[in-house]
């Protein structure tokens, strides 16, 4: 105990020397953040901070027709969009200035304005004083451009690089429902979900995180629908991480959860624009990060893993009976094991008689007792899974035989393990894949219970999930309990629990989520006939 | 830093707490337990000693393909005999013999022999009481000969004689003409003052060479002493009156006179209603009875009006006459396997105070009124029997 408090102490010293020695280097460097009039000078700064990578291209021409300028374009090769440098930027200022001559009058300050307004036919196009600034949207793709003469440099916006198209995603497959998925670039993701809702409430705020990477990071969300609070909160936590990088959204994930410590994932993730933007219509904040596919959401509710987008799309009948058949499965993928265990070496007297004559006959000869057998056929399955998906595609199928069929079949047929065990460690895997938001955490839960339930029995099991329930109860996201509506009850959202019911009966928004503007749609919605027409 | 030490604190409490308060329990694996299905309790040589015997399954030879031209055909059960003073000291005798320890939750029937039944089984119920293992929806036998014979019997359809047992126990329902008694109701009529044990009884038969267990009837104790047996019929007239008739078959003869009828049990249930005339005590047995027509042996038409009222009117006389003659033999044997006396209890309970030892005295002569609503209803895939028109 003393130790960890030393430890940390001395963490929490490294921390604070770490963020002076900041500050410092920021203050060196402030002596030359703002560009001077001299263009040769600018550059000469610019070089330096770029250094000599041999992808940045500085491109430096003179424009004008009596009086030529100097003048030099700054872009990253490969993040931008040649075209739109050549045609637009280029062209105009080296064949077209004539067409512009500057009035005695005007200096090289108000002409800067000038190109600005008239000559450059990009659509996005700002003024940037800063050495800071203006290397930040160089390396993001943008094109910079110093003109002699001028403190000021104008940044104009080309951005374009190789991308992933838009495609299916692979982890969410749907049968009836939009194929679209998230790509790696943000503002395909923004332009996604801005294509889905046309609100002018809906709102982007983007932001900048990770020291080195610098990486884009947007926040969205719907005013008026989304409770302030939550908004300020997701802000204040997001602008709280200071890290170097942050390479993907679990990056970010990791910094702003509300139980680091919890098994559970309090931050909810995907990669459906179409889910997304019912959580946000929800009142959630939805998190985006350039460089990856998958948007955080929060705040989570356990229940949301149960939850599929299809539940919404197909009809609420069906919809309900899988639903069902999720919290079935799920049970099954955490308790599976552990009851086998839990039934065969406590409670035999609870296992109908001819059930019990064949899982006799089956442990006969095996030499492991039960405890080892679940334990090893969980272990060997949790491998396979894993070599599963990192192998390259073709080896795949290699993987599935010598898994399926040496593993399994010959296990058994050698007396390593008992039928039964691969029967239970098979459905178990099976179920887990059925409510995929929670698999990780069904597969430590289930060790979990497996190991009590071999020393403790059934009795064993109750305690590790009576501790689970307290634990789901006690834990929040975002100020929003995680077991909720069924922990508090608000028996108003039970409506999309156990149960779907039509679109037509979900007047209101989760209660604990979006009752900032509670009412989705208005009342008696639902099919009927039309009133009758009095006779006259 | 202090909370995390109270969070620590209350763990370890709560550790502690939760295993002191774990039962009895151990951790047995399957292939460690002699499964039994089977119990029975004869007298031993010795005088005033009992000899168990455990039928014990071997899975694995449950699971192989019986029989066939594999030569060796070992049985898939096997027949542990010991003996003690005490049931419980017989049980532990067998650890000598197994190396498996004898588990008894999958136990299904506990078998006495006659000679020991006739003795009074009081001091053998107490282990099956006690111990947690016996369940308490074991069904309770009575052999006609030796316990240890009836679990050696031939059991053809199944594997092990013991479960065929009670199978037989669970399929006698189709003719209620045998009864079925659990350990639970045997205890509870055992621990009534006035209502008398019975039991199922099974008796080996030989069919060409093979000894085969066959259910009949029903044993009746007095006290806890097997006094007399009662035969097919009288055990359903017993089952008409305590309501335990699930099925069965009551033949009647034919309205027209040539051939039979066979009647089908389709619901059954009864009522004991006590009533005091005279300063007497009286007993009124209502039995309402659904039957189908199931067999027609004549070939005239049954359906018609007259016809259907008349053998309504023979299967309530039908089961009337069993109900008699089940209450005459149990008068006979001064045993009150109706639970009469229970219901007079219930009924007047003041009265009952007076009565309760001397209940003896008052049920061989009891009056009893046999009131049989007995209804048919359908007549099956057909109304007429196959003749030509």
């Amino acid at each position: 105990m003393l130790r960890f408090l030393a430890k940390k102490l001395h963490f929490l010293q490294l921390l604070s020397q770490n963020s002076e020695d900041k500050q410092e280097s920021k203050s060196r460097e402030s002596s030359q953040t703002s560009l001077s009039r001299d263009i040769t000078q600018n550059l000469k700064v610019l070089k330096d901070i770029l250094g000599p990578s041999n992808d940045i291209n500085i491109r430096e021409f003179s424009f004008g027709y009596e009086e030529k300028v100097d003048a030099a374009i700054i872009f990253v090769d490969g993040m931008v969009e040649k075209t739109t440098i050549n045609e637009s930027i280029i062209k105009p200022l080296m064949y077209d200035s004539h067409l512009f001559t500057p009035k005695e009058s005007q200096t090289i300050t108000t002409s800067i304005d000038l190109i600005q307004r008239s000559m450059i036919s990009v659509g996005d196009v700002k003024k940037v004083d800063s050495f800071d600034e203006l290397v930040d949207d160089c390396l993001y793709g943008d094109t910079v451009l110093l003109i002699d003469g001028s403190h000021e440099a104008l940044v104009i916006s080309t951005k374009g690089w190789e991308s992933r198209g838009v495609q299916e995603p692979k982890t969410e497959a749907v049968v009836r429902g939009p194929r679209e998925g998230f790509t790696e670039t943000l503002r395909t993701n923004t332009t996604l979900l801005r294509r889905k809702i046309r609100d002018p409430n809906f709102i982007f705020e983007s932001m900048q995180l990770g020291q080195r990477t610098k990486t884009s990071v947007c926040l969205a969300y719907i005013k008026g629908i989304v409770n302030p609070k939550l908004v300020e909160e997701v802000r204040r936590r997001l602008k709280r991480i200071k890290t170097d990088a942050i390479l993907e959204s679990g990056y970010i994930e990791e910094f702003i959860e509300d139980a680091p410590f919890s098994p559970f994932a309090t931050v909810a993730n995907s990669e459906k624009p179409d889910v997304i933007a019912a959580k946000l219509l929800e009142g959630r904040v939805a998190i985006l990060v350039d460089g990856t596919p998958m948007v955080l959401t929060v705040p989570m509710l356990f229940i949301e893993s149960f939850q599929s987008a299809e539940d919404y799309y197909s009809r609420p009948y069906y919809a309900s009976l899988i639903r069902t058949l999720r919290f079935i499965a799920y049970t099954i993928t955490i308790l599976a094991p552990a009851v086998y265990v839990a039934l065969t070496t406590y409670h035999q007297e609870s296992i109908p008689t001819p059930l019990l004559i064949t899982m006799a006959a089956a442990r006969e000869g095996t030499p492991f007792p039960a405890i080892v057998e679940a334990l090893m056929m969980g272990t060997i399955y949790e491998i396979l899974w894993e070599a599963g998906i990192r192998l390259p595609r073709p080896v795949g199928s290699a993987i599935s035989i010598v898994g399926a069929l040496v593993i399994g079949e010959s296990a058994v047929s050698a007396g390593l393990i008992g039928a039964p065990m691969v029967i239970v460690v098979a459905l178990t895997a099976i179920a887990s894949f059925v409510v995929p938001a929670q698999s990780d955490t069904a597969t430590m839960l289930r060790f979990v219970l497996t190991v009590f339930a071999s020393v403790l029995g059934a009795f064993g099991i109750m305690i590790v999930l009576l501790g689970v329930l307290i634990h789901l109860s006690a834990l929040r996201s975002f100020g929003t309990p995680y077991f909720s509506p069924l922990a508090p009850l608000s028996p108003r959202d039970l409506k999309d629990v156990f149960a779907r019911v039509p679109l037509w009966a979900m007047f209101t928004r989760p209660r604990t989520i979006g009752w900032h503007d509670p009412q989705r749609q208005e009342f008696r919605l639902d099919p009927h006939p039309p009133p009758e027409e009095s006779e006259k | 830093m202090p909370k995390r030490r109270k969070i620590l604190f209350k763990l370890i409490i709560f550790i502690i707490f939760i295993l002191s308060i774990a039962g009895c329990w151990n951790r047995r694996e399957l292939d460690t337990l002699a499964i039994v299905f089977g119990v029975g309790i004869d007298k031993a040589k010795k005088p005033g000693n009992i000899e168990i015997t455990a039928q014990v399954i071997k899975p694995g030879e449950m699971k192989s393909p019986q029989g066939g031209s594999g030569g060796g055909g070992e049985k898939p059960y096997w027949n542990l005999t010991s003996s003690g003073k005490t049931i419980f000291s017989a049980v532990r005798e067998f650890t000598h013999k197994s190396n498996r320890k004898l588990y008894f939750p999958h136990n299904e029937i506990i078998i006495f022999s006659e000679d020991i039944a006739k003795e009074g089984i009081r001091k053998y119920m107490d282990f099956f009481i006690r111990d947690p293992e016996i369940r308490r929806l074991v069904w309770v036998l009575v052999a006609k000969g030796n316990a240890s014979e009836v679990l050696e019997t031939k059991a053809i359809l199944e594997k092990v004689p013991a479960r065929n047992i009670a199978q037989l126990i669970e399929a006698r329902a189709a003719t209620s003409q045998a009864s079925a008694v659990r350990l639970q109701e045997f205890l509870t009529r055992l621990m009534s003052k006035t209502t008398a044990p019975i039991a199922s009884v099974i008796e080996i038969t030989r069919e060409k060479k093979e000894k085969i267990a066959r259910l009949i009837g029903t044993a009746v104790f007095k006290d806890d002493k097997l006094v007399g047996y009662l035969n097919k019929s009288e055990t359903r007239g017993l089952l008409w009156v305590i309501g335990e008739v699930k099925s069965g078959i009551i033949v009647v003869k034919s309205p027209g006179g040539n051939g039979e009828v066979s009647l089908e049990i389709i619901h059954a249930s009864s009522k004991i209603i006590p009533e005091i005339k005279d300063n007497n005590i009286h007993i009124r047995v209502e039995i309402t009875e659904e039957g189908n027509l199931g067999e027609q042996t004549s070939a005239e038409d049954l359906t018609s009006l007259p016809a259907w009222t008349v053998l309504e009117r023979r299967q309530s006389e039908a089961i009337h006459n069993e109900v008699r003659r089940a209450l005459k033999k149990a008068q006979e044997l001064n045993t009150d396997i109706f639970a009469f006396g229970e219901a007079v209890h219930r009924k007047y309970p003041e009265l009952w105070k007076d009565i309760e030892n001397r209940w003896d005295e008052y049920f061989p002569n009891i009056e009893v009124t046999i009131n049989v609503n007995a209804k048919l209803r359908r007549s099956g895939m057909t109304t007429k029997p196959p003749k030509p028109e």
